[in-house]
C-alpha cells in the first residue's frame, strides 16, 4: 500500500500523533496490533482499532477500486449511451439539453419567482416515470421541498396529462400493457416527497441518501426545490455557507455518479449591483455558479418565459422559449422548434429512440 | 535528508537487531534522524555498544538515506532532453503559453462558470490522444466529463471511424469525488499506476484534473485545520508525478469576487505558488457567436504576464507544426 499516512482519511489530532511516532507509509501500520499501536503512538485504545479497521477496509479490492480504477473515454461512451435523459415535455428545451436532463449529471434551475422552477421540477417528477417502451426512464423520483411549493392536485394534472399523451402515443401490444399500469395513482405512489424545515435538516437528509438509494434502487431523479431558501435567510457566517454548499455540490455529484440518478436543484435569483448597474444573477455566491454541472436559467422576457443554457459541458448555450399550461411545461406555440444546428448541438444517438412527438394537446 | 522520520526498525539495514533497537530506545531514539545526529560516543557508553558497530551502522544508514547533489549542468542537460512541450491544439492559446504545455509543470486555468475551462480541457485532451497519439489522465471531481462530447470533437478532426475509437481509448477517466480518494488516485499512479495506464505504445504526456476546487474549497477556512494540509499534499503529489514522469499537468480551479467585486483565482494564496502558468479564461460580453472568450495569462514565468488572447471554442483548429519537441523549442527561444 503505497498511501502516506497524511493522506489517509483518518481525524487530524490522530494523524498528527502518527507522524510523530515516525509511521510514514500506510504499509508501516498493517502489521501492527492495536495495542502495540497504542503505546506506540500514544493514542487510545479506541482510535488504534478504527485505524487499523479503516486500513484494512481500504486494503479491500472493492474500495481500492474505486478510487484507482479508471474508464477509457471509449467504455464511458458506451456507458452514457446506455443511459437515458429526463424528458421535460418541451421539446425544444429538451433539444437544447440533448435529449432532456441528463442522468448522472447535476442540473441547476436558477430564476425569478414564479418564473416555472417548480413546475419544471414536478413535471420531471411525472417524466421520469414514463415507462421504457415509451421512451422515459421507468423509475421513481425523491422530493426534497424545503420551500413547501409542492402541491399533489398539481402533480395530479400532471400526471393526467402525461397518462394522455401516452395513450394517444401508444402503438404496440407492449406500450398497450405498459399503459395500463401507468395511472395517476401509481405515478403519485412512486414519488417520495421529503419536506426539511432548515439546512441542518437538508443536510442530514443528503447525508442519509445512499442508504436511501441503495434500498430503492428504482429512483432517477432526486428533485432539491429550493437549495437557496435554507441557506439565504438566517445565516451569518457566509464562508461558512460557502464551504457547506461546496461539501454538498460533491455529495450530490458523487450520488449522480455512483447510484446512476440524475440531481435537480432549484436557485433563487439576487441582484448584484457593479458599476452602477444591477443585473439579476443566480443567488448563492460566485463559487456555488461552479458546483452543478449544467445550469439552466428561467427568466422574463416581457410576457414570454424564456429558458436559457448558460453552463453545460456538453451543449452549446442556446434560449428558448416555453410556457407552462393546465397539463404542465410545454413548449410554446409562439415559436416555431429551433432546427438545431448539427455541428454545434450534439444529439443523443441512445439506445431508447425519440419517441414521435404528438401536436400540443390543448 | 529524505525520509528523516524512518523509525528504525530490525532489518533497515545489517547491524541493527532487536536488542540494538531496545538500547536505543531507551536512551530515547527512535528515528534515523536522532540517531544520525546523536554523540556516538556516549551513546556507545550509555547503551554499552560498541562504537565501531555504531559508525558502521551511521555510514550504512547515511549513504541511504541522504539525498545526491547534482551539478547544474547536469540537471539542465537532462531538462533539455526530457521536457517536452504539448500543443493545445488551438494556435492562440499556444502563443499565449509559449509553444502549449510543458512537461514537468502545472499549468492552471480559471474562470467564471461556464466561461469554458471544461471546453478546453476536453479539446487539449482530444489533441494530445489524437494529435499527438499520447494516453492523457483525466480526473473528474465534477461529473463534468462527457464522452458525448468528446467524440463529437473527434468527429470533426476524421471522419474515420477506427481512428476516433483509438483517440478515445488513449483518455482514461478517473472519477473522484473528495480529497482522500484524489489523494489514493494520485499516490496509485505515482506508485505503479501510470506504467499500467500507458496504452499500446502511448506513454502518458498528460494529466487532467478538472477541477482542484471542487474538493479542496469546502476544506479550507473556518475553524478546520486539516485543509491546508491536503491542500499541501495533493500540489506535491501533482508536483511530483509532473517531474518524476515528464508529464504536463493541467489542473482547473474556481474564482470568486473580492472586496471590489474583481475576479480572482480560488483557493488562495497559498495555491496560486503551485502552478508554473495561470491563465484566466472569460466571456466576451458582446460577440457576434457565444463561443468567444479570452484567455489572460495572469502567471508565467516564461512571457509576460496579461497577454490576451481570444479564441473560439467551437473552432479549435488544428495545428499545423510538429508538437512534441524538445532541444530545438527551447533552443529556438534562447535566439534573441
Amino acid at each position: 500500500m503505497h498511501r502516506t499516512v497524511p493522506s489517509l482519511p483518518l481525524a487530524p489530532s490522530v494523524k498528527v500523533k502518527l507522524i510523530n511516532a515516525g509511521f510514514q507509509v500506510a504499509s508501516d501500520l498493517t502489521d501492527m496490533r492495536p495495542l502495540q499501536l497504542c503505546k506506540e503512538a500514544g493514542i487510545s485504545q479506541e482510535e488504534a482499532v478504527e485505524v487499523l479497521q479503516m486500513l484494512r477496509d481500504d486494503g479491500q479490492p472493492h474500495q481500492q477500486r474505486a478510487a484507482t480504477e479508471s474508464l477509457t473515454a471509449l467504455d464511458l461512451l458506451h456507458q452514457e449511451q446506455a443511459q437515458g435523459s429526463i424528458v421535460t415535455f418541451c421539446s425544444a428545451l429538451d433539444d437544447t439539453l440533448g435529449g432532456g436532463v441528463s442522468v448522472g449529471k447535476t442540473t441547476e434551475i436558477c430564476g425569478a419567482p414564479g418564473v416555472g422552477k417548480t413546475q419544471l421540477c414536478m413535471q420531471l417528477a411525472v417524466d421520469v416515470q414514463i415507462p421504457v417502451c415509451f421512451g422515459g426512464l421507468g423509475g421513481k423520483a425523491l422530493y426534497i421541498d424545503t420551500e413547501g411549493s409542492f402541491l399533489v392536485q398539481r402533480v395530479a394534472d400532471m400526471a393526467n396529462a402525461a397518462v394522455q399523451h401516452c395513450t394517444l402515443l401508444a402503438e404496440d401490444t407492449e406500450q398497450r400493457q405498459a399503459l395500463e399500469e401507468l395511472t395517476v395513482e401509481k405515478i403519485l405512489s412512486n414519488l417520495f416527497l421529503v419536506r426539511c424545515h432548515d439546512y441542518v435538516e437538508l443536510l442530514a437528509e443528503v447525508y442519509l441518501l445512499p442508504d436511501f438509494l441503495s434500498e430503492h434502487p428504482e429512483v432517477r431523479l432526486v428533485v432539491i426545490d429550493s437549495i437557496a431558501f435554507p441557506f439565504r435567510h438566517d445565516f451569518e457566517d457566509l464562508s461558512q455557507r460557502t464551504r457547506l454548499l461546496n461539501g454538498l455540490a460533491q455529495q450530490l455529484i458523487q450520488l449522480a455518479t455512483q447510484h446512476s440518478i440524475a440531481v435537480v436543484l432549484t436557485n433563487q435569483m439576487t441582484t448584484r449591483v457593479s458599476n452602477g448597474q444591477s443585473k439579476l444573477v443566480p443567488a448563492l455566491g460566485e463559487s456555488w455558479g461552479h458546483a452543478a454541472t449544467q445550469r439552466l436559467i428561467l427568466h422574463w422576457e416581457g410576457l414570454r418565459r424564456l429558458a436559457s443554457l448558460y453552463k453545460s459541458p456538453s451543449q452549446m448555450e442556446a434560449t428558448i422559449q416555453y410556457q407552462i399550461t393546465v397539463q404542465g411545461f410545454r413548449d410554446s406555440p409562439d415559436e416555431p422548434r429551433p432546427v438545431p444546428d448539427v455541428s454545434a448541438v450534439s444529439s443523443q444517438s441512445g439506445n431508447h429512440s425519440k419517441r414521435p412527438r404528438m401536436e400540443d394537446l390543448s | 535528508m529524505k525520509g528523516v522520520m524512518v523509525i528504525l526498525r530490525e532489518g533497515i539495514c545489517p547491524g541493527i537487531n532487536e536488542e540494538f533497537i531496545k538500547a536505543l530506545q531507551s536512551e530515547d531514539i527512535k528515528t534515523v534522524e536522532d540517531f544520525v545526529s546523536c554523540n556516538l560516543e556516549e551513546l556507545a557508553q550509555k547503551c554499552s555498544l560498541s562504537y565501531k558497530a555504531l559508525v558502521a551502522v551511521r555510514r550504512v544508514l547515511l549513504a541511504q538515506y541522504t539525498a545526491f547533489p547534482v551539478s547544474g549542468g547536469d540537471l539542465y542537460e537532462e531538462l533539455l532532453s526530457s521536457t517536452a512541450i504539448l500543443s493545445t491544439g488551438n494556435p492562440s492559446l499556444d502563443k499565449l503559453l509559449d509553444s502549449g504545455l510543458y512537461t514537468g509543470e502545472i499549468t492552471e486555468l480559471t474562470g467564471s462558470p461556464g466561461s469554458g475551462k471544461t471546453q478546453v480541457c476536453f479539446s487539449v485532451a482530444v489533441n494530445i490522444s489524437h494529435q499527438l497519439k499520447k494516453t492523457v489522465l483525466y480526473i473528474d471531481t465534477k461529473g463534468g466529463m462527457c464522452a458525448n462530447r468528446l467524440l463529437q470533437m473527434l468527429q470533426t478532426k476524421t471522419p474515420n471511424m477506427e481512428e476516433q475509437m483509438e483517440a478515445l481509448q488513449k483518455i482514461k477517466v478517473f472519477r473522484v469525488f473528495d480529497v482522500f480518494s484524489l489523494l489514493a488516485c494520485l499516490q496509485h499512479l505515482r506508485s505503479n499506476g501510470l506504467q499500467k495506464a500507458s496504452v499500446g505504445g502511448g506513454s502518458v504526456k498528460a494529466l487532467i484534473v478538472d477541477s482542484v476546487s471542487a474538493v479542496l474549497s469546502s476544506l479550507l477556512g473556518g475553524k478546520q485545520n486539516e485543509g491546508m494540509s491536503l491542500l499541501m499534499q495533493v500540489s506535491g503529489e501533482l508536483k511530483m508525478i509532473a517531474k518524476d514522469f515528464n508529464i504536463a499537468v493541467l489542473v482547473t480551479n474556481h474564482v470568486t469576487r473580492d472586496g471590489n467585486g474583481h475576479l480572482k483565482a480560488g483557493l488562495g494564496q497559498s495555491w496560486s505558488h503551485v502552478p508554473r502558468t495561470r491563465v484566466l479564461l472569460q466571456r466576451v460580453e458582446e460577440a457576434e457567436t457565444s463561443s468567444i472568450r479570452t484567455a489572460t495569462l495572469t502567471k508565467s514565468s516564461r512571457q509576460a504576464c496579461h497577454l490576451v488572447e481570444e479564441f473560439d471554442l467551437c473552432h479549435w483548429s488544428e495545428e499545423r507544426r510538429t508538437s512534441i519537441s524538445g532541444k530545438r523549442k527551447l533552443e529556438e527561444r534562447s535566439k534573441p
